[in-house]
């Protein structure tokens, strides 16, 4: 039996009606189309499918769809800026060459921006405590580093 | 993905009462573990009953003992500023648990009634010494973490009672503790793991708390080298004993993350640096 | 040097944004209207013969519209030697053999459909080590060939083998020789976005497909004919690709579930989507092929090589893919890496009931390099010779024409290993340290192409619209290693516009030229050679068009010029002179005279010039095509010899390591990595390149293989397939990239996608053996067997 979910999604209030073995990616991909959120692996393994749920980076692939009632969730399609623009966050991975195939792009940005939002000057140490739970396998992760550090310049610079 | 249903009770009598009801229903805490085995058809629940919705079970409390609700997540644990104090060890272990997406809904409760021989938090909280408070219909219970884990994946829970809460002793201020895991990568479940706590007076180890992960069917206290180090004035003669009967005195399998020779190698080390870590003697 | 524009300077991707953004479309977010959702069945068991297939379970299920077995479809068969088939009819070889497919209007219902299919198996003790297959009176995991004939070994039949100078000569010249064997693992490629494509049918009977591949048009060709073994003669395929999640040489083949994907389509007449889970990636698709590779070689009192055998024997699992032509490359560093004159190379493959194995990133260059490289440690070892003199005195040169037939055009390999000894402060660090140790490994791999198939060629069509935009329709895959940012950089050099104006389209073999396929290193080569012949045509177009329209375009310009500003006198020019094909120039997208005077009215925007070509009588559009085909050679792989690139790139690698002794953990301090690279076209795209093969090469040295039993993938997931996060890659890591261009290469640039996995584990064996005196032998390099070879050296 589908039961109904109300959560704020990028800002908007939306209701879905769900099936209890579905879980917040199913939400999100099948029954809002919102593909920007990524499936790799279904275990909680590669963080593909991160996204931020009441200013928390999580595995929208484990976490249940009827947990979600009354939260307030924040996918890759909720960050770009008016106008069609890129947010400061995304427009650094652009710049710093931290983007190759990208399916693992928007899970990584997500837990950037829950690692900025709580602490704005990171060290090298605590980006990669806050992206370990991230894979890329095209990177290195090496300039992914380099577009965190610039992001949260220009944040900082912005504030 | 199998069907199941999904219940989200307000009160733990609801849990309960639900639980009782629907026949092949699980509890679900953070559902980290739970779902990956669902989705591998380990598990084939009916229903799922969330405790995620009932009040007062994710709180921490510190006033003398320190109690930490079952449904803490393992995030809510490192973030509190009490707790790095009175509990330093727990934090410690915490730290290495996962990657933040999963501390961010692993809970403490979930990670004791995994039962996983290699659950982090299962370690420190054996070396604290926790009880855990169980809840049934019939009533509540304390039990000493101990005597909770019974084998792989079994608590010593039955099917109609949660663990509602974790209780504590503040550790004293002459008392220092180390937690030591070995991934096959930086974040990992453990290959094998060392949580350690000493009460020192002097020279002379007053108490000694050692317990070890994956190298058991449960998360398990070395008894024999703590009594070995009780009373001593530890030096690193002794540590070398210490880390040979570590090594002996576990019974590790050999398995996908590594073979049964290195668990007991890693043990073995782990303890002796970890003494070391603690006394201060740099690295032995 | 030219003064480039854009080669070489820092320009975003265009794939970027959208990427960032998580608006790129991977397969797994593509749908199509009707589309339903299939599912396969496997094997679940290595060596078997079919009995019954019971699928009326299946059938009955609401929502499942199709449930196919080899029984009621047309029998497809595919892999290099045409020993696979899409579904499975007498006998299943691999654990993960295809044995039934089902079409539902759900994934769930699927999934459930295929659980409910009953297969009645008669199972047969399975061959799981070439070891076995190899023993005489093994069970033949083929019986007969693809055309019937008995077969009466293991072994597969696909010879690679080189023989040159006199290997006895050289032996008994040898003052010092070490002889070795080393093992590499099966490894998974890993891409983050997982495998699967969508199928349709037109009611023309013709199909388009979805899919993640690497060769579009060879999948075109492969397809066609399944189409016509479907009774569909000659029908088409369409191969469209969408954004691709990673591909890592999983793209080089077409796979058994795009053969049943198609056959759910034809049999429902409905699109269907099959998209592998993680776990069906990790053990239904192809890995990387193991390999145990047996070296001796020697050296004289010198130091200089005189002789080098190397023996390769892969496990081949129980059919062949592309991958089962790893030794081609092989060959490579086993000729050509350092001057050897003796060498003797020979290549075995045999079947097993293993997975079988597919490319990835490198082909067999990683394997057989992790044992030269190691070996050449060992030698430098007994020889008491240090081992960077070793590879310096033995270094290649431009010029030269190896033992293999390789024509050395450039050549970076001194370069490159005197910028290793220096950053990795070799001198100072080589044999001091205590559980501390440096160590380095070279390579040599292709740069300008590969042929390995008839064609080795790329074509390119350039198409300009009434704005000056430019529209690239190029056949090669971008997979995530910025082919289309290099595309941009080059079309926007050559053709003299801005990159803005730059619009690479979809892959999609029903718009754009012939392309063999993306792989060997070959995207930027090819790519930009194309490109080069392609705005040459063009240019060449839109000059002799602007002998006429110029001038009065820009007398137009003048006018306006005037009036704007009053009293103005502009330079004489004589159109008639100045207007000529060859004085023209295109730069930043406007049209000018070459060294001419710098009016402002002269430069005409290369928009304007085309609308006034255009819309006129008798008016055109321009379009311009190249088909660049590289200067290189189908090798005769039996005797091996023949010049298989246009061009080739050397580069060496050198870590410091720290060895735990007591757990076996092997900690990278710092690595530094030197490639020479003809010349940097993407800065970001390039470090990118390396950076993230380093990671992949770190990965294969220490942490990744897939674990079997019995034919069984035991480690189907992150959990326990362990790749390196974030968390490994924690240490200081100096690129250098040295450029000396090379006269084939577009711009001067090499190709350098795989090189830099290449010699990352030897260097890493060679750094742990400095530090603790342990040679391991076997990848990956797991604290276990540090431990364990510690141990043993303690004891002795």
């Amino acid at each position: 039996m589908k039961k109904e979910i109300l959560f704020s999604l990028n800002g908007i209030e939306v209701s879905v009606f769900v099936l209890g073995h579905e879980r917040l990616i199913d939400v999100l991909r099948k029954h809002l189309s919102l593909t920007g959120t990524k499936e790799g692996c279904g275990q909680g393994e590669c963080g593909a499918c991160t996204v931020i749920v009441d200013g928390r980076a999580v595995n929208s692939c484990l976490y249940p769809a009827l947990e979600i009632s009354g939260k307030s969730v924040l996918t890759i399609e909720g960050l770009q800026g008016p106008e069609h623009r890129l947010s400061v966050l995304q427009q650094a991975f652009v710049d710093c060459g931290a983007i190759q195939c990208g399916y693992c792009t928007p899970g990584m940005i997500l837990s950037v921006k829950a690692l900025l939002d709580s602490n704005p000057k990171p060290t090298e140490e605590e980006i990669r405590e806050a992206l370990q739970g991230n894979l890329c396998r095209c990177t290195g992760y090496v300039q992914i580093i380099t577009a965190v550090k610039q992001a949260a310049r220009h944040l900082l610079e912005l504030s | 993905m199998k069907r199941f249903d999904y219940f989200l009770p307000q009160s733990l009598e609801e849990a309960l009462e639900l639980k009782k009801k629907i026949p092949n229903s699980r509890f679900i805490a953070g559902g980290t573990d739970l779902m990956v085995q669902i989705r591998g058809g380990e598990l084939k629940p009916s229903a799922l009953i969330s405790l995620r919705s009932i009040p007062d079970l994710s709180s921490i409390e510190i006033n003398g003992s320190i109690r930490i609700g079952a449904m803490t997540t393992v995030t809510d644990l490192i973030y509190n500023p009490d707790l790095e104090h009175q509990a330093k060890l727990l934090v410690d272990a915490a730290r290495r648990v996962g990657s933040p997406q999963i501390r961010n809904v692993a809970t403490v409760g979930g990670n004791l009634c995994n039962c996983s021989p290699c659950a982090d938090l299962a370690l420190s909280l054996l070396v604290l010494e926790a009880k855990a408070r169980i809840q049934s219909l019939s009533g509540t219970q304390d039990v000493p973490l101990q005597k909770f884990f019974e084998s792989p994946g079994k608590s010593c829970l039955s099917p109609d009672q949660i663990l509602t809460d974790i209780f504590i002793e503040p550790v004293s201020s002459n008392t220092k503790s180390v937690f030591l895991k070995k991934g096959r990568v930086k974040m990992d479940l453990a290959v094998a793991s060392v949580a350690l706590l000493l009460e020192m007076e002097g020279e002379i180890c007053r108490k000694a708390r050692v317990a070890a992960g994956s190298v058991a069917p449960v998360p398990l206290r070395l008894q024999k080298v703590e009594v070995l180090l009780e009373g001593q004035a530890l030096s690193p003669e002794l540590a070398d004993l210490a880390q040979r009967m570590a090594s002996e005195s576990v019974a590790p399998i050999s398995d996908i993350r590594g073979t049964e020779e290195y668990r007991r190698q890693i043990v073995g080390v782990y303890v002796k640096r970890g003494l070391a870590q603690i006394l201060g003697w740099g690295l032995v | 040097m030219t003064d480039f524009r854009f080669i070489g300077k820092r320009i975003s991707r265009p794939d970027g944004p959208d990427k960032a953004a998580g608006k790129a479309h991977y397969i797994h977010d593509l749908k199509r209207p009707g589309m339903l959702f299939g599912k396969i069945k496997f094997s679940q068991h290595a060596f078997a013969r079919i009995k019954h297939i019971d699928t009326s379970k299946a059938e009955r299920i609401p929502g499942v519209k199709a449930v196919i077995t080899a029984q009621n479809t047309p029998e497809i068969r595919i892999g290099f030697l045409r020993d696979n088939f899409a579904l499975k009819k007498e006998k299943v070889r691999q654990y993960r053999d295809e044995v039934a497919a089902v079409a539902a209007i759900d994934p769930d219902i699927a999934e459930e459909a295929v659980e409910q299919i009953r297969v009645e198996y008669e199972i047969q003790p399975g061959i799981f080590s070439p070891d076995e297959a190899l023993q005489k009176g093994a069970p033949l995991i083929h019986e007969n060939d693809s055309r019937g004939r008995a077969r009466t070994d293991n072994i597969v039949p696909i010879k690679f083998h080189h023989e040159s100078g006199d290997l006895g000569a050289g032996r008994r010249s040898a003052k010092y020789m070490v002889e070795g064997e080393y093992s590499t693992p099966l490894v998974q490629q890993s891409c983050m976005g997982t495998a699967g494509c969508i199928a349709e049918f037109d009611m023309n009977r013709n199909l388009t497909l979805w899919a993640k591949t690497q060769i579009p048009f060879l999948a075109q060709r492969d397809f066609n004919r399944a189409l016509s073994d479907m009774g569909l003669q000659d029908k088409n395929t369409r191969v469209i690709v969408p954004t691709l999640g990673g591909a890592f040489g999983t793209g080089l083949d077409t796979h058994t579930y795009e053969y049943i994907t198609i056959l759910l389509a034809f049999r429902t007449g409905h699109p269907v989507k099959i998209l592998y889970s993680r776990e069906e990636e990790f053990a239904y698709l192809s890995p990387r092929q193991s390999s145990q590779i047996r070296i001796l070689q020697g050296c004289d009192s010198n130091g200089k090589l005189v002789f080098r055998k190397v023996e390769v024997l892969q496990d081949n699992g129980a059919y062949t893919s592309w991958g089962a032509t790893y030794p081609s490359v092989m060959m490579l560093p086993a000729t050509s890496l350092y001057r050897v004159p003796n060498v003797f190379f020979d290549a075995r493959l045999v079947y097993t009931n293993n997975t079988y194995c597919q490319a990835m990133r490198g082909y067999g260059n990683p394997e057989l390099t992790w044992a030269l490289e190691s070996n050449l440690d060992e030698l430098a070892e007994e020889a008491g010779i240090d081992s960077y003199e070793l590879r310096r005195l033995n270094c290649n040169l431009p010029g030269e024409t190896t033992p293999m037939g390789l024509k050395i055009s450039t050549c970076g390999l001194k370069e490159s290993l005197e910028s290793v000894v220096k950053k990795i402060e070799w001198k100072k660090k080589h044999k001091k340290g205590k559980n501390r140790g440096v160590g380095m490994a070279s390579l040599i791999h292709v740069g300008g192409g590969a042929r390995i198939y008839k064609s080795d060629a790329s074509g390119i069509i350039l198409k300009l619209d009434d704005f000056g935009n430019v529209y690239v329709y190029h056949g090669g895959v971008e997979m995530g290693q910025g082919l289309h940012a290099v595309l941009t950089t080059a079309v926007a050099e050559a053709l003299g516009v801005r990159p803005e104006k730059v619009f690479i389209n979809p892959t999609d073999t029903g718009t754009c030229p012939w392309d063999v396929g993306t792989h060997a290193s070959r995207g930027t080569f090819m790519a930009g050679n194309a490109t080069l012949l392609a705005a040459d045509k063009l240019r060449t177009k839109i000059f002799e068009l602007a002998t006429d329209v110029y001038p009065r375009e820009v007398k137009k310009s003048l006018e306006k010029y005037r009036k704007k500003n009053p009293g103005y006198q502009p330079p004489e020019i004589d159109f008639k002179k100045a207007a000529r094909l060859e004085n023209f120039d295109i730069k930043d997208g406007y049209l000018s005279i070459k060294d001419g005077p710098a009016e402002p009215w002269l430069n005409l925007e290369l928009g304007r010039f085309l609308r006034a070509v255009h819309f006129r009588s008798q008016g055109q559009m321009l379009t311009a095509e190249a088909f660049y085909d590289p200067p290189n050679e189908l090798p005769d792989f039996e005797k091996g010899y023949g010049n298989i690139s246009a061009t080739y790139v050397y580069g060496t690698q050198g870590v410091e390591v720290e060895v735990d002794t007591e757990t076996g953990e092997v900690k990278i301090l710092r690595l530094t990595a030197a490639h020479e690279v003809g010349k940097v076209l993407n800065p970001e795209g390039l470090k990118g390149q390396i950076y993230g093969a380093l990671a992949q090469g770190i990965g294969y040295a220490l942490y990744e293989e897939l674990k079997t039993e019995k034919g069984r993938i035991l480690n189907p997931n992150f959990k326990d397939y362990k790749i390196p996060t974030i968390q490994e890659m924690d240490f200081p890591i100096d690129l250098d990239f040295i450029e000396i261009a090379d006269e084939f290469g577009p711009f001067g640039a090499k190709g350098i996608a795989e090189p830099g996995l290449v010699p990352t584990a030897p260097a890493i064996a060679n750094a742990i053996y400095d530090a603790v005196g342990v040679r391991i032998r076997d990848l990956p390099i797991t604290p276990e067997k540090v431990l364990a070879e510690l141990k043993k050296l303690e004891r002795r």
